[in-house]
């Protein structure tokens, strides 16, 4: 497994002789370095390495912390971590991080749902049929406190 | 198959309504840059797609940029909510008005309705992955005007998002062509179409 030489992960690695008339970008390398899924989410990348901001508009908004924002951090490090592990399938490291919060995300679905309602169709719940219950996800009531 | 979850993958919460706003985000929903021809295109380009990793990624970035779709969606319809005809009238959100009212339609700042001569599906892996490329460049490009022309925090941290997501997404396609390569005739990686050779 290759570790990284530079500390913020922003080297990655080209073939030793590359051949002519190819675009190339360079593989990112194994076990970069990684936001906790909070930051992930905020800055809208997992690596710190690929986080390449627009004239230093760096996005630095907190997001409170509620059961769906929970959600949505868990899902969105292990959305980043699926296609990162599409071309590292050999990244043990990653692997292990993806399956562990898989394990969050599965519990914290049950805590949200048993507040909120069904999150789809799959959803075994018991009681009345709330999956038509307000707000949508894209109404701006959704963004609820706790 | 797809099953619809409830939730957006960044929150959308935009206080205050600006149709004007609203007329040139627009553009990113069904714009040639688009979520909605970013997402068809890399859907579509999965069938024929020769590797694993091709077939995988493909399906896992176009399913995001669905997500994506529905984020811009939330945005316009956010800051068109509550509009007093006083605050459309004379505005550049006029002219979307008067075909949509405050509905969300696909289509380009410009006016120029969703259409699927933006996108490509060439049915060779190294046209369609060199084509995503420059999508997702173009689509940051988009992301980065958007930023140059708006104001309010609660749209630029969701513009910052989506663009921060083009990014990844160019080096993962790129990493996907190098994937790609190493497959291939090693002294001419043109030799034919892994799509329909192989």
């Amino acid at each position: 497994m290759q570790r990284n030489s530079d500390h913020s992960g922003k080297e990655g690695r080209l073939p030793a002789m590359a051949p002519l008339a190819n675009p190339y970008v360079p593989f990112q390398l194994e076990c970069p370095p990684r936001y906790e899924p909070r930051t992930a989410l905020v800055r809208g990348t997992l690596f710190p390495g690929l986080d390449l901001p627009f004239m230093g508009m760096v996005n630095k908004e907190e997001q409170p912390v509620t059961p769906l924002t929970e959600l949505q951090c868990l899902n969105f490090g292990i959305q980043e971590l699926a296609l990162y592990l599409d071309t590292h399938s050999d990244d043990q490291e990653a692997l292990d991080l993806y399956r562990n919060l898989q394990k969050m995300y599965k519990k914290g679905r049950e805590v949200y749902e048993k507040e909120y309602g069904p999150l789809n169709h799959m959803s075994h719940l018991d009681g009345p049929y709330r999956w038509l219950d307000d707000p949508w996800p894209w109404e701006y009531a959704a963004n609820r406190e706790v | 198959m797809f099953i619809y979850d409830k939730k957006l993958q960044y929150p959308v919460k935009v206080a205050r309504p600006n149709p004007k706003l609203a007329s040139i985000i627009i553009s990113q929903y069904g714009g040639p840059d688009g979520e909605l021809g970013a997402s068809l295109r890399y859907l579509s380009q999965r069938y024929s797609m020769p590797f694993d990793e091709l077939k995988g990624l493909l399906t896992d970035i176009g399913t995001e940029e669905l997500g994506h779709l529905e984020m811009v969606g939330a945005l316009v319809h956010q800051l068109t909510r509550n509009l007093k005809d006083s605050q459309i009238e004379g505005t550049e959100f006029a002219p979307y008005f008067v075909d949509h009212t405050v509905g969300v339609y696909p289509t380009a700042a410009s006016g120029y309705p969703w259409t699927a001569a933006t996108i490509a599906v060439k049915g060779d892996p190294i046209a369609d992955l060199t084509e995503d490329l420059a999508a997702e460049q173009k689509a940051r490009v988009t992301y980065d005007n958007i930023l140059r022309l708006s104001d309010d925090p609660d749209v630029n941290n969701v513009i910052k998002f989506l663009r921060q997501r083009e990014v990844v997404h160019f080096q993962r396609f790129g990493e996907a062509m190098q994937l790609l390569r190493e497959k291939l005739n090693q002294k001419n990686v043109y030799y034919m179409n892994p799509a329909k050779d192989m």
